[in-house]
């Protein structure tokens, strides 16, 4: 029997594929909800400075194991970019260095440290470390059924813990004097944001890689502010920004062989952010622009 | 910053904070509210050290120290001011929208409840804080500068407000810098300038030795407040 023409391609797609756009869906939607917080809080660098910093941890996994093995790989990048992040705390108390030069150099440095060790590790041929690089720019064709199952849950997590504290993130974000004031601890509540916002940089490896993966943090969060004034919409509209970010990205580099996913994720939350930018109502270009006349 | 301070405000009324600019006001007041170490010294309420008591103080922090784009509404503001009772991963219900509704009536915001912050004006912005320390139900309230750049008609119900509150047997802790109005508000003031100058009953404070301690070489302001506090004097 052969199938009408039109639906071969539909059928070519194999179960592990619509596994893998499952959880690379998932993880966008998480990475867009936790962004927010990045975002509100002024904060959109950090998680970038944590995702550079990934890839030390990335290679580092993988020398000490041998194996490429996703969870081993992604819990070594989660130690780093949180060593990174301790880093850039320590920097800015002990040497006086501002916010914006401290991430930078944590970032420049983390980053060159991965690549050095990665480019080792390929130069000396380690049996599996090839495909090491992969987490440079992110490459969603190799996953696992296993290993999109296990992004699923992490994201499922992070979400959920986010929705459960949306209270004390919120209050934390738009007025930290206050929250001290009245009893918060809002040193502990930042630290878990910011972990939050790690948690899902790592999560998004795979898709997006070391380079691009703030992308997925900062762009939907930012482009699903445009369209509305209120903190759960903005949630909410960023992750699904997020998921048709992260999917666009996956169905494109499946389709063409051999491209890098990250760029095309880049790509279209990109596109998603210009034209919230320019037609969402209110805060749009164009709403502004005839307000103004 | 701030050195001999030894204050103690031991009576409901209206106590105002003076001194010039960069005199340690704020300082004084953030040091109370410990978002800001002490190098030295105690600061106790009640006679208990803050932490132990903060459930009983309401704080209206300076309007600048946040982003008024941030996307939350007046009314999702004015909650925050429930949320220290509620605790942990409690909503808030009920009783704490009413509360919250009450408290933007009392500063006259009902009617902008369902707005974005950022499209109030400075004294609007100023009366949400306001109504958000109303939503604390406190026994104490300490305001940071709450008169800086607001319109007359906002300046007039802030300060109905805390008249209500004294009138009601509440202390509230004004940080001031405007001489001309302080004679006229406040029962008792501090005179600042990175030490005490003096503190008790406006009147017997706010005299132009003690004002030419705090704001040496500020003269013209000094004759400004003569005048207000000789007025004050032949009113009352």
């Amino acid at each position: 029997m052969t199938a009408p023409i039109g639906i071969e391609p539909l059928l070519a797609i194999s179960h592990n594929t619509l596994v893998v756009a499952c959880g690379v869906a998932a993880v966008g939607f998480a990475a867009g909800v936790v962004g927010c917080f990045g975002v509100l809080r002024k904060r959109a660098l950090v998680g970038d400075a944590a995702a550079h910093a990934t890839l030390v941890g990335v290679a580092l996994a993988f020398l000490a194991t041998g194996r490429r093995d996703l969870p081993v790989l992604l819990v070594g990048g989660f130690i780093s970019g949180l060593v990174a992040l301790g880093v850039l705390v320590l920097l800015k108390r002990c040497s006086r260095t501002r916010d914006d030069a401290a991430t930078a150099i944590v970032l420049s440095v983390s980053f060159g440290l991965g690549i050095t060790l990665v480019s080792g590790i390929t130069a000396r041929g380690i049996p599996g470390g090839a495909g090491l690089e992969q987490f440079l720019l992110g490459h969603t064709a190799a996953l696992t059924t296993a290993d999109a199952m296990l992004l699923a849950a992490v994201s499922a997590a992070a979400v959920l813990l986010l929705v459960l504290s949306l209270k004390e993130a919120t209050l934390v974000a738009f007025d930290s004097s206050f929250a001290a004031a009245t009893g918060w601890p809002v040193v502990l509540i930042d630290y878990c944001l910011v972990m939050l916002v790690a948690v899902m940089v790592v999560a998004g490896l795979p898709a997006a890689g070391a380079v691009l993966v703030t992308a997925l943090v900062v762009i939907p969060p930012v482009a699903a502010r445009q369209w509305t004034d209120r903190v759960p919409t903005m949630l909410l509209l960023s992750g699904v920004f997020g998921v048709v970010s992260a999917l666009c990205g996956v169905a494109v580099s499946a389709v063409v062989p051999r491209l890098a996913t990250g760029p095309l994720v880049v790509l279209a939350a990109a596109f998603i952010f210009a034209v919230s930018f320019v037609v969402a109502p209110d805060r749009g270009w164009w709403a502004r622009h005839r307000r103004e006349r | 910053m701030l050195w001999n301070v030894d204050l103690t405000i031991d009576e409901p009324g209206l106590f105002g904070i003076i001194g010039p600019n960069g005199a340690g006001k704020s300082t004084l007041l953030k040091a109370a509210l410990g978002l800001i170490p002490l190098t030295g010294g105690t600061i106790t309420f009640f006679g208990r050290p803050f932490a132990e008591v903060r459930g009983r103080i309401g704080y209206v922090p300076q309007r600048e120290t946040v982003d008024w784009d941030f996307p939350v509404s007046v009314s999702d503001v004015v909650l925050m001011g429930t949320y220290g009772r509620l605790g942990w991963f409690r909503r808030p219900g009920r009783r704490e929208r009413d509360l919250a509704g009450e408290s933007l009536a009392r500063v006259g915001l009902a009617d902008v409840a369902g707005r974005q912050i950022g499209k109030l004006s400075g004294g609007q912005q100023q009366r949400v804080f306001l109504a958000r320390a109303l939503a604390q139900q406190a026994d104490v309230y300490v305001l940071d500068e709450p008169m800086a750049g607001v319109d007359a008609r906002s300046q007039e119900l802030i300060f109905g407000v805390l008249s209500e509150l004294r009138d009601a047997g509440r202390l509230v802790v004004v940080v001031h810098h405007d001489l001309r109005t302080a004679a006229q508000w406040f029962d008792r003031v501090a005179l600042i300038d990175m030490r005490l100058v003096a503190a008790g009953p406006t009147a017997t404070v706010l005299t132009p030795e003690n004002l030419e301690r705090t704001y040496a070489g500020r003269l013209d302001l000094l004759d400004e407040l003569g005048r207000a506090v000789e007025e004050r004097g032949r009113t009352s």
